[in-house]
């Protein structure tokens, strides 16, 4: 059989298991159905079955380049290299749906394994409903507006043209879609456990203790996603950047901010009982703007460097997004009085007050880059003007946000529950602000300059400190125990947050560009460095012919920065090459080869520092998350973890914050 | 306080001494980051590889070694290319409110933040009864 007749068996298997799940599970809701709870796990297994067939077979088809697969025909090629040529499935539209349904269907079986034992709770039930509703709107995709087996009639000796250049020429490219997509998709679980939390009225905390690692781990999946995005685009863009506040990077960081308020204000509803409404909200609105997010990479109506594909399930997307907020909202107002909390917060300088105002920002700042985004749309739509909003606003207005968050994360870890003394947070910050002062002090000895990158210095050997403090003092008391749990674990995390803070801020304010014409024997210097060309040479590849300049960096070695075209995909790329070391990033990238016959070239230099730094704050939060999910110590339910009430003076010896690592 | 005093110093001294002067390639590149690529998608005139970029980061060049300032390049660029070449959005007439509108919004939270806490404050402190305590004994008891 035919791989387009596979493919579309697979899509329609996946279509009809999705459809009678949903109605076994109703009509078990309804009590109409007594075994309803085993039946809907066989249709889970059916629906991933379905969904890893019709990967298989794209997978095979893009491999063995069965072209008569129309997918295939359009994006694959003969002469794209292997690995690239399985990543050409998430490089365009039709197969990138598919990539996010297989990994749904995996989230989905997760929780039918994970939850078999509560299977007949109705909570369960709401739960996989909902998951069968988005597992159907996402094979329905598959089905209709973003069909990826369509049959297609190649001539004789046909060869489809590759996926676009800029998506097969690095290694990161195989990796950056599938774990943003891990990322993406995983907050659906813990909003169908909201759903199910509202239609149930089992507004407790009861759902919150179950989906805690599911967003921990899928917000670890969206921060490793996102740097590992950035990463990719500084290498292979060759703009010497890595973040440009473009459309489609601010639709991978909201549901980053809101999920970060999330994974905080959750332990503000866990201890103190209250936030339920907002918390609940901030988990809606984390996987609504995942959705919006694929609205807006996926339909073109905001123009992006990373739009790689337009399509014409705009509509269909939008439409859903509209259907989450609608419903979601209006279980909300109906569940109102349920949801109001008992509790309140003693005092602002406290272990929640912080988390409060932590929240606050985060929503600020999501707020922010949601209205910079959309705001061209909403621009044209008012007056027919069309403007930009690009990275002075977005710096200008999420700067002061981002200061304050740093200090929130030096102050926070060390303030006690319910409330603090100004003696007991000055006894336990002097060390992290000895680690500030010394941080600046020494900043300025190297040479740093401008008062915003030295604050953003100062606060992250602030917030540095603090995590180290805690830390240690975790681990003094608990030994290797002292690194995992969720805030120790979360400790880590705010380390490689550290870390990004601080190369951000070097590289942006530090950054040197220098544009030079030069021809062979030419040597030309910049912050430092000597650059020398000693002449271009042409290489043919089966996919691209490259001409690639040879420059000596600083008289050690060669670096080989060229223009590549691909003559079946019609397109001349840019191949930037970098030279990394722990100080400082030198990029270099060729603008043109102009023509003359003395083997001329126009070379662009970036100059950096720390960029290397971002990528290990990126590896070192993803690390710390996957500490941070491992069971750290039980605390003892019953041990007063908080000042105690009513205390006025903390006259009694607090316990330590190290010490609290939630039970998980 | 030695601690607050050398971190303030520090920022102040930082703050001052600017260090190098920008180099007039500098403070092109500098001026070229704030403005789109008039063709290309989400890329701006610094980062961009296309011919009119080019062209535009050499006219930038030619404005800045004649001392022009950042104000009259602006406008001249806005004039020849349209507003949606300046990443910075006007702050008069509607594109301003993309400015105010998060400044209100956080001015608010904060506000209503505030007024929350007054009002718990406010409600008074609560005090474990005696009857609170026994429940608490009784159950550590029987954890035991």
């Amino acid at each position: 059989m035919s791989n387009v007749s596979l493919g579309t068996m697979a899509v329609s298997v996946g279509v009809a298991a999705a459809i009678a799940g949903l109605l076994v599970v109703a009509a078990g809701l309804a009590g109409r159905r007594s075994r309803w709870a085993s039946e809907a796990r066989l249709l889970v297994f059916v629906m991933m079955g379905a969904a890893l067939a019709a990967f298989v077979v794209m997978e095979r088809a893009l491999i063995t380049r069965d072209f008569t697969v129309a997918f295939v025909a359009e994006h694959g090629s003969s002469r794209t290299p292997a690995l690239f040529n399985v990543a050409t499935l998430w490089s365009a539209l039709e197969g990138s749906i598919l990539l996010w349904t297989l990994i749904l269907c995996g989230y989905v079986v997760a929780v039918v394994v994970k939850f078999r034992h509560q299977a007949e709770d109705r909570m369960v039930g709401w739960v996989l409903l909902t998951l069968f509703v988005v597992s159907l709107f996402f094979f329905l995709l598959m089905l209709g507006p973003a069909d990826p087996f369509i049959r297609f009639d190649p001539p004789v000796g046909y060869d489809g043209p590759g996926p676009n250049p800029l998506l097969q020429n690095h290694i990161l490219m195989a990796f950056h879609p599938p774990v943003l997509y891990l990322g993406y998709v995983g907050f659906t679980v813990p909003f169908a456990f909201a759903i199910g939390a509202l239609v149930t009225g089992r507004v407790g905390e009861g759902w919150l203790l179950a989906t805690r690692r599911w967003t921990v781990m899928a917000w670890g999946f969206l921060t490793l996603g996102i740097v590992l995005g950035a990463w990719w685009s500084y290498e292979t863009l060759g703009w010497g950047g890595y973040w440009a506040w473009d459309p489609v990077e601010n639709a991978s960081f909201l549901p980053w901010l809101t999920g970060t308020a999330f994974i905080h204000s959750v332990m503000v509803q866990e201890r103190r009982g209250m936030l339920r409404v907002w918390n609940l909200s901030l988990v809606i609105a984390t996987f609504s703007l995942t959705i919006l997010g694929t609205f807006i990479t996926r339909s073109g109506v905001l123009q992006s460097v990373h739009a790689f594909v337009e399509s014409g399930i705009g509509p269909a997307i939008l439409g859903f997004f509209a259907l989450i907020v609608i419903v979601s909202l209006s279980l909300i107002a109906w569940r109102g009085d349920a949801l109001r909390s008992p509790g309140r917060i003693d005092s602002p300088v406290s272990r929640e007050g912080a988390f409060l105002a932590n929240n606050v920002l985060f929503a600020v700042f999501a707020f922010v880059v949601l209205l910079g985004t959309v705001f061209p749309l909403i621009v044209e739509a008012i007056d027919g003007r069309t403007i930009a909003v690009g990275n002075p606003y977005f710096e200008r207005m999420t700067m002061p946000v981002g200061f304050v968050l740093l200090f929130l994360m030096a102050v926070a870890p060390v303030l006690p529950w319910r409330k603090a003394s100004g003696e007991v947070l000055s006894t336990r910050l002097l060390g992290p602000a000895v680690i500030a002062a010394v941080t600046m002090v020494v900043a300025l000895l190297l040479g740093a300059r401008g008062w915003s990158p030295l604050l953003a210095f100062g606060l992250g050997g602030f917030s540095g400190g603090s995590a180290l403090r805690q830390v240690a003092l975790a681990s003094r008391r608990q030994g290797w125990r002292g690194l995992v749990g969720r805030t120790n674990g979360g400790m880590i995390v705010h380390f490689g947050v550290v870390l990004i803070a601080v190369a951000f801020a070097a590289s942006h304010s530090y950054v040197r560009q220098g544009e030079f014409t030069m021809v062979p024997g030419d040597r030309v210097e910049i912050s430092g460095h000597s650059l020398s060309y000693e002449g271009s040479q042409l290489e043919e590849h089966s996919n691209r012919v490259q001409r690639s300049a040879r420059v000596l960096v600083d008289d050690v070695k060669v670096y080989e920065p060229g223009i590549a075209t691909y003559p079946f995909a019609g397109q001349t790329i840019g191949i930037p090459s970098v030279r990394s070391t722990w100080r400082d990033d030198i990029a270099l990238s060729v603008l043109q080869f102009p023509e003359g016959g003395n083997d001329e070239v126009v070379l662009r230099a970036t100059v950096q520092p720390l960029i290397v730094w971002l990528w290990i704050g990126g590896l070192v939060m993803a690390f710390g998350t996957v500490l941070a999910v491992v069971p750290g110590r039980r605390r003892d339910p019953l041990l007063p973890a908080s000042a105690k009430v009513g205390a006025r003076t903390a006259t009694k010896p607090q316990p330590e914050s190290g010490e609290d690592s939630d039970a998980s | 306080m030695l601690v607050a005093v050398v971190s303030v110093s520090s920022l102040v001294f930082a703050a001052i001494d600017e260090g190098p002067a920008l180099t007039n390639a500098d403070r092109a590149y500098e001026i070229a980051k704030d403005f789109a690529c008039p063709v290309c998608q989400g890329q701006s005139v610094a980062e961009s590889d296309v011919v009119v970029s080019r062209n535009i980061r050499r006219q930038i060049r030619v404005w800045v070694d004649e001392g022009r300032s950042d104000g009259f390049i602006r406008e001249q660029l806005v004039a020849t290319f349209g507003e949606d070449i300046d990443y910075t959005p006007a702050t008069e007439g509607i594109t301003s409110l993309v400015w105010i509108v998060p400044v209100v919004a956080s001015a608010v939270a904060l506000s209503g933040l505030t007024l929350v806490f007054r009002r718990w404050r406010l409600e008074g402190e609560l005090e474990a009864s005696e009857d609170d305590e026994a429940v608490v004994a009784r159950v550590r008891d029987g954890q035991r």
